[in-house]
């Protein structure tokens, strides 16, 4: 039997979150978290969790598990679990609507900031805007990203100052458009982003980096948007 | 209906990474530091306000070891505050910044401190 830990909060039953054991036979199988979580919707259907595609493509289900953020779908048990305990809770630092569920407002805001859309002034071509294989190239590692939330939420800048700091997913974004040689509008993203909050809260403390369920990275692409900040700057 | 909603930020319960606590403990080496400076300027103080004041100066570093344990904890502080700004320097310029590179430059961090923290016992003893 596993022990498995939960987040509990209802808004109009409870005043304050509390955690709730459940136990659960895996039947030593090493399922995925998100199973386990089925598993306990049978015993309490008023479990709330969001989940979509339960195979790490949509993004719904990131939640902290066992002290880390992270998709429940694509986190088996033998990754996760210590001592036969399973902790289950929200993700960090946003306002959590119900059980698992949280409040995803702020972490949007920010994403709208970097306006994450082709912003290109020049006429359409006839058929398409072409790029090199080269040009191409630099998106790997930025555009896969699925908005999850696991990264800014595993982010003490963004902790202290969500409303402020873009935060690593943002950042990203931020810099998917800023490397993009269709883009036009490098000059004006830069200058939305040169204030000591937005991009300059980062330490580099690679916490987006450790939880990314997507192998992404971040910290570098914050690190190349500073640096077109300080070139920008001389 | 509770119109304010709970958030998740229980520090205790959250898994800090390694990296991440050489970045805390950085600041944290820094406040100490900037405290400790006000032992050190009063002791420099003394030490130049005459012989007698030099004497019992190097007398309290020689003798006292509250005064000692300061000491060494301040030339730890700067070795670790040193090698993890170092770090961070280094990273700015673009170097390490993989999860594996950086993973091994705190460990390197923390080891290097460790030295600094003997070899500095050692002279302050």
């Amino acid at each position: 039997m596993l022990t498995v830990s939960v987040y509990r909060y209802h808004p109009e039953l409870d005043k304050k979150p509390y955690m709730q054991d459940f136990q659960v036979d895996t039947g030593g199988k090493d399922l995925m978290v998100l199973d386990v979580l089925n598993m306990l919707k049978v015993q309490d259907s008023g479990l709330a969790y969001r989940r979509s595609c339960r195979e790490g493509v949509c993004g719904s289900d990131g939640m902290n598990i066992n002290g880390v953020n992270g998709l429940a779908c694509i986190t088996p048990l033998s990754a996760c679990v210590k001592n036969n305990k399973l902790i289950l809770r929200p993700l960090p630092a946003l306002p959590v609507i119900r059980d698992l569920v949280i409040d995803m407002d702020q972490f949007y805001k920010q994403y709208e900031k970097v306006k994450p859309f082709l912003l290109n002034d020049t006429p359409a071509p006839a058929i398409e805007r072409l790029q090199s294989p080269e040009e191409r190239e630099k998106l790997d590692g930025l555009y896969e990203c699925i908005l999850c939330a696991c990264c800014s939420t595993a982010c003490p800048s963004f902790w202290w100052n969500p409303d402020k700091f873009i935060g690593p997913s943002g950042l990203l974004q931020a810099y998917r458009f800023l490397a993009d040689s269709r883009d036009t509008a490098t000059e004006e993203r830069l200058a939305d982003l040169d204030d000591p909050f937005s991009v300059f809260r980062c330490h580099g403390i690679m916490n987006c980096v450790t939880v990314c369920p997507k192998g992404l990275n971040p910290t570098k692409a914050i690190g190349h948007i500073r640096n077109m900040l300080l070139t920008r700057a001389t | 209906m509770s119109d304010k909603r709970p958030v998740n930020l229980d520090l205790g319960t959250f898994k800090h990474p390694l990296i991440a606590m050489v970045s805390i403990c950085h600041r944290i080496s820094g406040v100490v530091l900037f405290v400790g400076l006000v032992f050190l300027f009063c002791l420099f103080d003394t030490s130049l306000s005459g012989a007698a004041g030099f004497a019992s100066a190097q007398d309290a570093l020689q003798t006292s070891f509250v005064a000692q344990f300061i000491t060494w904890g301040l030339l730890t502080s700067l070795g670790f505050h040193f090698s993890a700004g170092m770090k961070h320097l280094i990273m700015d310029v673009g170097v390490g910044e993989e999860l594996d590179s950086a993973n091994n430059a705190a460990k390197m961090v923390v080891g290097l401190t460790l030295i600094l923290a003997v070899l500095a016992g050692v002279w302050v003893w």
